[in-house]
Parts: structure tokens; C-alpha cells; sequence
């Protein structure tokens, strides 16, 4: 049990997607204006990030290992990923054509946010159980939502501060990332003893 | 048709979020509009200039995008409106699409390991998991749809010139 809590706080804060792997970084600067639209894009790919590593996990096993495949790893990935935001996409849709109308539009920015593939490559690396795996996806995941809507909640705030014109907007928004950054940095000096 | 200028802050009245959308097909009391928005970059009224219209791009998206409201303002084809959801719609809509099928997945999958230890029990108990919580999804959108908290709104015709951006 510990070594799973270990896992997904090292996962979440030490080894952080964003802050400490500079992975998703274009959804991060781009979908982070409120934080409505960071909980709603933070959602959506936490859910693909966990049911695309877990189908990853498979392919890798089950597929790639045995037959000496693994040189296709990065298309394999890709095209698992592309599927599984599809799968995605068609089971909001069935579900609730309401929720489909206002979650969609994140969808097609998942496919290309490379935290996704970073996450799956980084499992196949770790040569992890299958539990394992989906705990660190999903720990990754929420580790990049949380992110997101830290730093939604500041750039609120920030839009309301009287900021030197050469600095408004995304400069400014990148200095804070930085800070941020700086932050947790401080998550990696946890001891577990 | 003309609206009269509001000059006043109504602090009583729910907050909102506010789009822009196109009336594009009046069916007696309904209308069809489909959302200006093209995607989180805030690019919103880009999307009828890009020219990006081939099959799986978002302006082709938009297109079974569309969304109705009841046409209680006499609205006509190709008029620009503002429409709006509840501050926190998209909140709970997230959660009941992606945070109910997650918890179970997760659920099941940690009973699974816990019971048997194996990876392939694991799987199985996940992807029955994920089965389960999508559909009390499917419950949870039902009721969040019969409540009305996740409908769009009309709340005025859209000035010319103005963008989700600066509604």
C-alpha cells in the first residue's frame, strides 16, 4: 500500500508533468484563462491519460514485448492514444449529448497534448504491473490538473493587476509558470522516512 | 428589436458564462445555433475566416455542434446572439462525464488487485468498472439535464463586432 501512495505522490508533485517534465505545455499556457476550462480540460485528460495508459500497458505486454515490436513503440502509442480520445469522444456523445456539447471541444486538443504520450512512454519505461501503471497515469493526470487550475486561478488574479505593458499577457503568465516551477521544486526534498 | 441599454449590475443574478453563437435554422418556437467558439485559444471569432472545413477539423465539429434554444425572442436565421450557462455548469458536467467512470474504474481495479493479484483480474474488473460508471454517467446527465444546469441560455442579441472575448 505504501509503495503505491509513494508512487502516486511522486507521480503528482515531485515528478510533475507540467513543472517538473515540461509536458502539455501548450495546453497549459493556452486553456488556463478560467478556471472552469482548466477543471474541464484537467478532467478530460486525466480520464484519457488513465484509459489510454492502461490500453498502452496492454499493447506494450501483450504485443510489442513478445514479438520484438519495440521500434513501433511511439506510432503504436500515437494511434492507441488517437483511439482512445475517440472512444472518448463517442461515449460522451452516447452518454449525453448535453455533456458532448459542452466537454467536446477539449477532446481534439488531447490528441495532440504530448503529456499524454510522455505519461505512456515513461510507464513502459518504469516496467511497472499493470496496477502500477494505472495509478501513475492517473497520479500524472491529476498532477497536471492540478497545475492547470493553480495557475488558471492565478492568471484570474493577474488579469486584474496593473501589469508593465511589455509584460502583459502570456510574459507575464510565464514568469508565474517559472515561480511555480520554483515551488515545487520544494516537493522533491519529501523525505519518506 | 432593439434591446435597451442596460446600465446596471444585477450582483442577485446567477453568474454566467457568456458565448456567442449563430442562429442558423428557426423550427417554430425552436432555434438551432451553432457556438462561435472554436477551441480554448480564445480565437473564437477566427472560425469563419480560418477556412478550415475538411472532415475532422473543428470547424467541421461545430457543424454537429449544434444546439437549440426556445426562439422566445423571435430570433432569425444568421443573427449573432449571446448565450450563457451557469458559472459552474462546466464544473459539473466534468465531474459527471469523466470524474463517476474514473472513481469506479479505480474502484474496481484496487478491489480486483486486493482479491486476486493479478493483472489480467485487474484489467477485467476495470474495464467492468469503467462500464458501470459510465453509466451512472448517463443517470447523472439525465438528471443534470432535467434540472436545467447545464442548458445554454439566450440573454441578448450580440453587438456588432463583438467576440466571446469581450462579451
Amino acid at each position: 500500500m505504501k509503495e503505491y501512495v509513494l508512487l502516486m505522490v511522486s507521480a503528482a508533485l515531485v515528478n510533475n508533468v507540467i513543472l517538473a517534465r515540461f509536458l502539455g505545455l501548450c495546453s497549459f499556457m493556452g486553456v488556463t484563462t478560467r478556471i472552469d476550462t482548466a477543471v474541464g480540460m484537467g478532467m478530460a485528460t486525466t480520464f484519457v491519460i488513465t484509459v489510454s495508459s492502461m490500453a498502452d500497458w496492454a499493447v506494450q505486454t501483450f504485443l510489442l514485448e513478445p514479438y520484438a515490436l519495440g521500434y513501433l513503440r511511439t506510432v503504436t502509442f500515437i494511434l492507441v492514444i488517437a483511439a482512445a480520445v475517440q472512444f472518448t469522444e463517442m461515449t460522451v456523445k452516447k452518454v449525453s449529448p448535453a455533456l458532448f456539447q459542452m466537454l467536446g471541444i477539449y477532446l481534439p486538443l488531447i490528441t495532440t497534448n504530448c503529456a499524454v504520450l510522455g505519461v505512456a512512454l515513461l510507464l513502459v519505461e518504469g516496467r511497472m504491473s499493470f496496477i502500477s501503471s494505472t495509478l501513475f497515469a492517473f497520479a500524472s493526470a491529476i498532477g497536471y490538473s492540478l497545475v492547470m487550475v493553480i495557475f488558471a486561478g492565478l492568471r484570474e488574479r493577474l488579469a486584474l493587476v496593473d501589469v508593465p505593458r511589455l509584460f502583459a499577457g502570456p510574459p507575464i503568465g510565464f514568469i508565474v509558470a517559472s515561480l511555480l516551477a520554483l515551488a515545487f521544486m520544494g516537493f522533491s526534498g519529501m523525505s519518506t522516512s | 428589436m432593439n434591446m435597451p441599454a442596460d446600465n446596471t449590475t444585477d450582483f442577485s443574478a446567477p453568474s454566467m458564462n457568456e458565448g456567442i453563437a449563430h442562429v442558423v435554422s428557426v423550427e417554430g418556437e425552436i432555434a438551432w445555433l451553432v457556438p462561435e467558439q472554436t477551441g480554448s485559444c480564445g480565437s473564437c471569432a477566427a472560425s469563419g475566416s480560418c477556412g478550415a472545413k475538411g472532415i475532422g477539423t473543428l470547424a467541421s465539429r461545430l457543424e454537429y455542434r449544434r444546439f437549440k434554444i426556445n426562439n422566445e425572442a423571435n430570433l432569425f436565421v444568421g443573427e449573432r446572439v449571446v448565450i450563457g450557462i451557469p458559472d459552474n455548469a462546466l464544473i459539473k458536467a466534468a465531474i459527471t462525464a469523466y470524474a463517476i467512470p474514473l472513481a469506479t474504474l479505480l474502484l474496481a481495479g484496487a478491489l480486483a488487485q486486493w482479491r486476486f493479484g493479478n493483472d489480467l483480474a485487474t484489467m477485467a474488473a476495470m474495464v467492468i468498472g469503467l462500464l458501470v460508471g459510465l453509466g451512472f454517467s448517463r443517470i447523472g446527465a439525465g438528471r443534470l439535464l432535467m434540472q436545467g444546469d447545464i442548458a445554454p441560455r439566450f440573454l441578448r442579441r450580440a453587438r456588432p463586432g463583438e467576440t466571446c472575448n469581450q462579451s
